[in-house]
């Protein structure tokens, strides 16, 4: 028999131009089910009007990000038993500094073409890449002929996440800083130009709510600052001159 | 190449953030210095120095270097750290081609006035 | 399409000193900023005080003794607590891109607030006994 818990599920709703709202549902749920289950389930049975954005629902397309009590979640791995209790709310608005679609969708197109442009691959070799201790272990010979999909999946929870991005749209963000990172600056002086500027690596404040809310491990704050170390090492050697 | 409206130039950031963690680093220094010889040891009480007090340290020729790079450490990190916390709001490149200029005189300025108040100081001492 | 809400807006500086929802780096940035403006104010302040002292010893003890009064020894603790807190988190951040950033950056924060707490409460002791 499974655990059900009477929960009520507020959602942030907004049409067009119009002033923002928040809607109530009183829903019984399954704890071990997931919040990006309940959504759906108000969208089918309550409200086919709810407007929100999902697609693979196991944790790879990155569609699904939204706050959930405040929090930035990927909520289709996030458990509702992890965000309320039985008889308690749960709320679910869209991811912040992104405009607003409709309802809980957001449009995430600066993110996107920032990402084009500093060259983030999706596909890499799993050399460049380490999956760490999160992969089975490969062996060592054959580690060149394996590729992976990156860690990063273009959610934008962390640009959500990011007190500077709330204020400046101009900021390159936590995911675009750490895909840079991730294709490498070795040499590359455009890439170089692209970040190393005030709306680039030098932009962060080291709050790290970036790497807080990172559902896959990119953990790009760290990446911001590596990015930092690998920009002066190549500002140093243009200035000495060896290259 | 990516479009940012309020700073353009690459470049540009590194070498003020480079400042502002060098001073910074060295303010930590100074400050240690500054605050125990100007406030742990004065006998008006409560950390405060009597005139008479002052004018003794304005007899010290290391004393008044110190204070003098300690100013401008102070004052880089300071106002570098305003410049960012005025970035974040994201001004257009209009407002910073203004605030620039004026930050720089200001810091300028209160270094030209710091020192200054050392000599004037110093030779009522003498 | 999208609408304009939600959108990164200067209007939204408020926003930085928000920290429900938020975790431990989100509070040391919000102290770092706010000890951060404090600072400059009082540095500007202390440089102008200081003019006091060219205008002979008469003047000096006058603002000794408008020193002593109990909001500006509150404002001093304050300047105080802001600028070991200001110093020491700035090692942290000075740790976090130089070194290694993350898990240590959280447990640094909390030792960053202890040492504040036990030198403010040794310099609140020193003004006000």
């Amino acid at each position: 028999m499974s655990t059900k818990w009477n929960i009520t599920l507020v959602v942030y709703r907004q049409k067009g131009g119009a002033a923002p709202y928040y809607d109530e549902f009183k829903m019984e749920v399954n704890p071990d089910e997931y919040v990006l289950d309940a959504v759906e389930r108000v969208w089918a049975f309550h409200d086919r009007s709810l407007c929100f954005a999902h697609a693979c629902h196991h944790s790879t397309c990155g569609a699904c990000g939204m706050r959930v009590n405040g929090v930035e979640k990927l909520t289709c791995i996030t458990l509702i038993r992890e965000v309320t209790s039985d008889g308690g709310t749960m709320k679910v608005e869209p991811l912040r500094n992104f405009p607003v679609i409709s309802d809980l969708s957001v449009d995430m197109g600066s993110l996107f073409t920032r990402m084009d442009q500093i060259g983030h691959r999706s596909v890499l070799p799993v050399s460049e890449e380490p999956a760490g201790e999160k992969s089975p272990v490969l062996p060592q010979a054959q580690e060149e002929e394996y590729t992976r999909l990156s860690d990063c999946i273009e959610c934008g929870m962390c640009i959500s996440a990011c007190p500077v991005a709330t204020t400046t749209a101009d900021y390159l963000g936590p995911a675009v800083l750490a895909g840079a990172y991730q294709h490498g600056v070795n040499g590359d002086m455009s890439l170089i130009s692209m970040v190393d500027n005030a709306d680039g690596v030098w932009r962060c404040h080291h709050a790290f709510e970036c790497n807080e809310v990172c559902p896959s491990f990119v953990d790009p704050g760290t990446k911001i600052m590596d990015l930092r170390k690998a920009v002066i090492r190549e500002r140093f050697r243009g200035l000495f001159g060896s290259r | 190449m990516i479009e940012t409206k309020s700073s353009p130039k690459p470049n540009e950031g590194m070498w003020l953030w480079l400042i502002k963690m060098v001073s910074g680093l060295l303010i930590i220094l100074f400050l240690l210095i500054h605050f125990i010889i100007n406030h742990m040891t004065g006998s008006a009480g409560g950390g405060q120095l009597s005139f008479r007090e002052i004018l003794q340290m304005y007899t010290s020729p290391a004393y008044i270097l110190l204070e003098a790079l300690f100013l401008v450490t102070v004052i880089s990190h300071g106002l570098i750290g305003l410049r960012a916390v005025i970035l974040d709001l994201n001004p257009a490149r209009k407002v910073m081609k203004v605030i620039d200029p004026v930050l720089l005189i200001l810091g300028i300025g209160s270094v030209i006035y710091g020192i200054w108040l050392l000599y004037a100081v110093a030779s009522l001492a003498a | 399409m999208s609408v304009d809400t939600n959108k990164p807006t200067s209007s939204n500086w408020w926003k930085w000193f928000d920290f429900r929802a938020r975790d431990v780096g989100t509070w040391a940035f919000i102290l770092n900023r706010l000890s951060a403006l404090g600072l400059v104010l009082y540095l500007f302040l202390h440089l102008i005080a200081l003019g006091q002292l060219v205008q002979g010893p008469q003047a000096w003890e006058n603002f000794l003794n408008f020193a002593k009064n109990p909001i500006i020894m509150i404002g001093e603790l304050l300047v105080i607590i802001g600028g070991i807190y200001h110093g020491l988190n700035g090692i942290r951040i000075g740790f976090a891109t130089f070194g290694r950033s993350t898990p240590q950056q959280k447990q640094a924060f909390y030792a960053v607030i202890v040492v504040t707490i036990i030198a403010s409460a040794v310099f609140a002791y020193r003004l006000f006994t």
